[in-house]
């Protein structure tokens, strides 16, 4: 296809930074910083204008003694609750607007008409928002009410009429639709248009966290607003490496990670002999079954391993009722409570839970291997190992080396579920992986909870492991001449 | 003696169709091992080491398989036996004093009825939604035409390499009133990089021609996804849909992290694993107002034997579905060879 030159005219321009405006717009709805609903103190902080318009319930969680002493009245809260809702639907007009504004010229036309509606909608029913302010303000109890003047309320104002201006200006710009001319768009904004709700999500939930890291430099508690006074700068970065207590446990935490990670990696060709055992065995029936209830534990989440753990290995499980029958020992063994060989016994239920599983990508690629490489090596004399050695596992190789670079590019990420379930106050310390720690740091229930260090902690984490991937992706390129991801 | 071993000889060269073959040792061991279905490269040749192995191969794969089925029937067992024996750990190989009881009074256990339509509700709203949208998304990115394709494919894909980590994840959830909201199960898994890199693959894969036709004939977007594109990629919706929904009924730690007011909206996994790290007595665990009734009251419902139980129900719908769907997981992680 070739690229046509448009030429870019005025409104053009104009419609770009309207778009901008119009994207900013809608974030607004969602940042309970910006919430112009936030009119009292009474309005939890975490909510955005969003969750104002939509749940009343929350928006007046705290009002109820308000209310009932008479206070506030309710039709001033569900004026707050329809002007948030009625914010919120002006706002998507606008962005609905501003999508249509990328049709061709009838279509335009209509959308920044769309938009100058959806500004006035907006500004109308945030009117109602300073209207319930000033009811709050002639409370009469306003010590205990708190009205507060929403800040995002200006903000938005402001917004909205630059939005209202700059639309009014395009539309009158814009060169007069020719009577045949239909509503159309370009295809290629049309697709674009249909993938943006997809785009948006992902934008919210993978890349907005990321503003999260902003935490790092404040001394952050629970339901504190990150204000200026709470700045302390890299402080966090640098209590990581002097804070002895800190340094000790990330010193634990480290080595357990490793020392898992690594078993781990030390046992990955376990699964590609897994397979190439398997395929041994010539009876197909009996091959299928064998493969069928040795992956079902894949499939089985850590809560379930765990309660089988329990059903086998506890004092009155299986493995200590038949010890016990046996004469072996008089009394049940607490498998699951002693902190001895923890490392190997993680490896264990991971093994168990994987290896049939992790075979079967080895299985697919032996089935794959030309049948004529064995015969030829039989005719030559070749037995079953020497196929096996010279055949089997050079074709596997390659699979093998791809997983293996992944698995060392997630050496630091063994996940929390498996360690999370297994711990106990005995095998706490030599248990508790890099994930556990960030969770037992960051939101675990013992009192010494600093979310500022655990996301300081899981930053780095996140920072070291993407670097590892684009080594290890590297690594594949030199060696093989091709990429892994 | 001889002519029992002649006709084991004669039997084995009929079976396995071999003309010329040097046995170096023989024995009933190879008529069992080396079924006729197997054609054999050629000359193969037996030796006692090749028996030795295949013994030890069989026995070994046996016992790991035994490991694997043996603690579910061992679960199985002791919800359907005598309570007072399941309690002191006697019931190890056979159930003794089948009854079914345990399943009913499950009914009176605190908050389970609701976990299970939370696992529920999540493993089909959430699914059915992740399997719409990769398709739909998997479909647009392969039209060339869209503005700014690769960039958005990229920036979508990339997210399955990096996160910010838990705590900026949980803010995140919580700044978006995402906390204590049965919808934090659903729309974060709306979008599944992984699974579209698997539809589009798939998608590249349908001859164009289909597409192009329905397109002469002046079908939409929406109408070619809707009838052409949808039912012929139904194999691949499949495996992810399926791969979907035992990631949702599995999944615990959002559940501890996300719903910490609202047990009502606890998912079955993590309220089975609040029973299984309880120590408290059971009663804790029973509705303060629910009636005991007269079988529970005989079969002494035990805390041992509600753990099992409840496990049982958890594990059920898996081991239930696997293996009739065991061809599509295996589909699904040999498409994930093929890179993004």
């Amino acid at each position: 296809m070739k690229k046509q030159q448009v030429k870019r005219t005025l409104p053009d321009y104009l419609l770009y930074i309207l778009r901008v405006l119009a994207i900013f717009a809608v974030v607004f709805m969602f940042v309970p910083g910006l919430n112009p609903a936030r009119m009292s103190g009474l309005v939890n902080k975490t909510l955005s204008l969003f969750t104002s318009g939509y749940s009343y319930g929350k928006l007046t969680e705290e009002f109820t003694r308000a209310v009932t002493k008479g206070w506030v009245e309710e039709g001033t809260l569900r004026l707050l609750n329809l002007s948030s809702l009625g914010g919120c639907i002006g706002l998507a007009i606008v962005a609905a607007g501003m999508c249509m504004s990328l049709g061709e010229i009838k279509l335009k036309k209509l959308g920044v008409g769309v938009t100058i509606l959806g500004t006035l909608v907006a500004t109308g029913c945030m009117s109602g928002l300073f209207t319930a302010y000033n009811a709050f303000c002639n409370s009469t109890n306003t010590d205990k009410v708190e009205p507060i003047f929403a800040n995002g309320l200006i903000i938005i104002l402001a917004v909205l009429a630059v939005i209202f201006l700059l639309s009014v200006i395009v539309f009158f710009l814009l060169p007069k639709a020719k009577k045949e001319d239909k509503f159309e768009m370009q295809a290629k904004f049309k697709l674009f248009l249909l993938l943006l709700p997809f785009i948006a999500l992902t934008l919210v939930f993978m890349y907005l966290p990321l503003w999260g890291w902003r935490v790092t430099l404040f001394d952050y508690k629970a339901g504190y607003e990150l204000t200026g006074d709470r700045f302390v700068g890299f402080k966090w970065f640098t209590y990581l490496f002097k804070n002895a207590a800190t340094r000790q446990d990330i010193f634990r935490v480290m080595r357990n990670t490793l020392a898992m990670s690594g078993l781990g990696l030390a046992t990955s060709w376990c699964a590609m002999a897994f397979a190439i055992f398997l395929t041994e065995i010539k009876a197909m029936r009996y091959r299928r079954f064998i493969q069928t209830f040795t992956t079902i534990p894949n499939f089985i989440s850590w809560v379930l391993i765990y309660a089988v753990a329990l059903a086998i290995f506890s004092k009155e499980g299986f493995l200590n009722s038949v010890l016990i029958d046996a004469g072996i020992i008089d009394d049940g063994i607490l498998f699951l409570q002693s902190s001895d060989h923890i490392w190997i016994k993680m490896l264990a239920w991971g093994m168990w839970k994987g290896l049939g599983w992790s075979a079967i990508i080895y299985i697919a690629a032996i089935s794959g291997i030309d049948q004529q490489l064995f015969e030829a090596a039989t005719v030559d004399g070749a037995g079953r190992f020497r196929r096996i050695l010279h055949i089997t596992i050079p074709s596997l190789l390659p699979t093998y080396f791809v997983l293996l670079l992944l698995s060392i590019a997630g050496i630091l990420s063994n996940g929390m579920d498996q360690y999370f379930v297994f711990k106990n106050s005995m095998n706490k310390d030599t248990i508790e992986v890099l994930d556990l720690y960030v969770y037992n740091l960051g939101l675990g229930s013992g009192g010494a909870s600093n979310v500022a260090l655990a996301t300081v902690i899981g930053m780095m984490k996140s920072i070291v492991s993407i670097t590892l991937l684009f080594l290890a992706n590297r690594g594949s390129k030199l060696v093989r001449g091709e990429t892994i991801v | 003696m001889k002519d029992i071993n002649e006709k084991n000889e004669i039997d084995d060269k009929v079976i396995l169709g071999m003309e010329k073959t040097s046995y170096i040792s023989d024995g009933p061991i190879h008529n069992f091992f080396f079924k006729p279905k197997f054609k054999g490269f050629g000359q193969y040749r037996f030796s006692v080491m090749d028996a030795v192995f295949n013994v030890l191969n069989y026995f070994l794969f046996t016992l790991f398989t035994l490991a694997c089925i043996f603690p579910f029937y061992y679960l199985f067992i002791n919800t359907i036996s005598d309570n007072s024996l399941t309690q002191i750990g006697a019931i190890k190989f056979y159930p003794v004093g089948i009854h079914f009881e345990n399943y009913l009074a499950l009914v009176n256990v605190s908050n389970l009825g609701n976990s299970v339509v939370v696992s529920v509700g999540r493993t089909v709203i959430g699914t059915g939604l992740m399997v719409i949208a990769s398709g739909f998304v998997g479909y647009l990115v392969t039209k060339q035409e869209m503005w700014g394709r690769k960039v958005w494919y990229r920036f979508i894909i990339i997210t399955m390499y990096f996160n910010a980590g838990l705590i900026p994840w949980y803010l995140n959830m919580a700044m978006l009133g995402l906390t204590n909201n049965f919808m934090a199960y659903i729309i974060p898994g709306i979008v599944a990089p992984y699974n579209i890199i698997l539809v589009k693959t798939y998608i590249e894969s349908i001859p164009a021609e289909l597409e192009e036709s329905a397109a002469m004939d002046g079908a939409g977007y929406m109408t070619v996804f809707g009838k052409i594109i949808w039912p012929l990629s139904k194999p691949i919706l499949a495996t992810i849909a399926i791969f979907g929904a035992v990631g949702q009924w599995n999944s615990f730690i959002d559940s501890m992290i996300l719903m910490p007011d609202k047990p009502k909206l606890y998912s079955l996994q993590y309220q089975l694993y609040i029973y299984l790290s309880t120590n408290s007595n059971l009663k804790t665990l029973m509705e303060s107002g629910g009636s005991i009734s007269e079988s529970m009251m005989q079969q002494a419902l035990n805390l041992r034997t509600v753990q099992f139980t409840v496990s049982m129900i958890t594990v059920i719908p898996i081991l239930l579905v696997y293996p009739f769907m065991q061809r599509y997981f295996e589909k699904g992680i040999m498409m994930g060879a093929v890179k993004g």
